[in-house]
């Protein structure tokens, strides 16, 4: 049975991938946002990384 | 003395020792052999990179660093947990975090880890980085990861850096009283230059590229005016920052077809170098995982970055597709080439502890 993640933006059920791992970055399907798999136990998500930008190397 | 001492003894001593590019020689030599000291097998090669090894297994793990600094002296001095001194942060900091990265870990049957302190990255050859590059080129010699060595802060995964193009130009104008109607050389180099200014924007516009990380961006480096008797003539160097869908050859062409347009009778001439391709890596990998994880391991919250500047890694990410790839360090970047040149030493202790997990979990997977 795959496992079911909350999306802490919109609140609806993330399914993750069999292969999931802590640090995989994910898509919500209801609203889009990027979500990192933090927990695999239990199944937690957060709003992935922002990019940001900057100058210099 | 302790580990965390050592690391900062190393990136002391890396820093007292001037590297800018082309005089990297002396620093190379103390680097590899700390890392000697500390059970890497280490060398410096042909063109004068670090080498160090750990393990011997096919499975590379790539720390491309680069041991080359800024020109111009910043005095090394340390001011409680600060150290000052030119290449603190761009980027002996992030090459002694390898290193010390490196020397800490275990390295499990099947991998090997190089860390490679790479001359010439600050002087656009990359020669240092081109060297690497050149014994990787075979898909069975690609690295499985790939870290580039410059500051992002000990929390933030760099994912991209935008190309560059340089351009070198001279128009050669026949000269006209300054009285009548005919543009001068100068005015010829500044029409120029004005023409550059906007073929950009509009392109930016079309393109609808508002983040500078989008954008297609000038610079002006150079402008001069010469009289040469019955001709005059106008010297420009302009740069570019290229975004991930420019290509410098496709930049080039547009320049050449621009200088084409200049007024009848003036001979324009233009050099192009420095060509690198903007390179953006994909945040769903392996690589992004393990730090994304041990940065979190480490309390802090991870953040992901591109960077307006251009490093190694738009050098040999083309050519190793499957290799992922960031860059990593600590420091922050906005002190880059500055004479307030510094680091925090928690934070740079913080980077070690941070690279060393992410490097223990993907030899674990």
């Amino acid at each position: 049975m795959s496992l079911m993640g909350e999306c802490p933006e919109c609140a609806a059920d993330v399914t993750l991938p069999d292969d999931a791992m802590d640090g995989e970055i994910v898509q919500c399907p209801e609203c889009g946002v990027e979500l990192e798999v933090t927990s695999l136990e239990p199944p937690t998500l957060e709003l992935a990384p922002e990019e940001e930008e900057d100058w210099g190397e | 003395m302790t580990e965390q001492n050592e690391a900062i003894e190393l990136l002391t001593k890396l820093v007292s020792i001037p590297s800018p590019s082309e005089h990297e020689r002396k620093a190379s030599a103390f680097l590899a052999g700390w890392m000697n000291a500390h059970g890497l097998k280490s060398h410096v090669d042909e063109v004068h990179n670090a080498v160090g090894v750990k393990g011997n297994g096919p499975k590379e793990i790539l720390l491309l660093g680069h041991i080359d600094t800024f020109p111009g002296e910043v005095p090394v001095r340390r001011d409680g947990d600060v150290l000052y001194g030119r290449g603190s942060v761009d980027a002996k900091g992030p090459l002694a975090t390898f290193a010390a990265a490196a020397a800490r870990v275990s390295v499990p049957k099947g991998w090997r880890i190089s860390v490679i302190g790479a001359v010439e990255e600050e002087s656009a050859t990359s020669k240092g980085a081109r060297h690497v590059l050149a014994r990787r080129m075979e898909p069975e010699q690609h690295p499985a990861f790939c870290v580039i060595g410059e500051p992002s802060n000990w929390d933030r995964v760099t994912l991209g850096y935008k190309g560059r193009l340089l351009m070198d130009v001279t128009l050669r104008v026949p000269f006209s009283h300054s009285a009548g109607e005919g543009r001068l050389p100068a005015e010829q180099g500044v029409d120029f230059w004005r023409q550059v200014e906007n073929l950009c924007a509009e392109n930016n516009a079309a393109r609808g590229a508002k983040s500078p990380f989008s954008q297609l961006s000038p610079s002006l480096r150079y402008i001069a005016s010469h009289d040469e008797g019955a001709f005059g003539s106008v010297v420009m160097s302009l740069g570019f920052r290229l975004p991930v869908d420019i290509s410098p050859a496709q930049l080039e062409v547009d320049m050449r077809n621009l200088l084409n347009t200049v007024a009848e009778g003036t001979v324009a001439e233009a050099q192009f170098s420095g060509g690198e391709p903007a390179y953006k890596g994909d945040k769903s990998n392996l690589l992004v995982r393990a730090f994304l994880r041990s940065i979190r391991a480490g309390d802090g919250k991870p953040r992901f970055v591109v960077k307006t500047g251009t490093a190694d890694m738009n050098v040999v990410g083309p050519h190793w597709p499957n290799t992922p790839i960031v860059a990593y360090g600590p420091g922050d970047s906005n002190l880059d080439h500055t004479p307030n040149e510094h680091i925090h030493l928690t934070e740079y202790l913080r980077a070690v502890d941070v690279l060393a997990g992410a490097l223990e979990q993907l030899m674990a997977g």
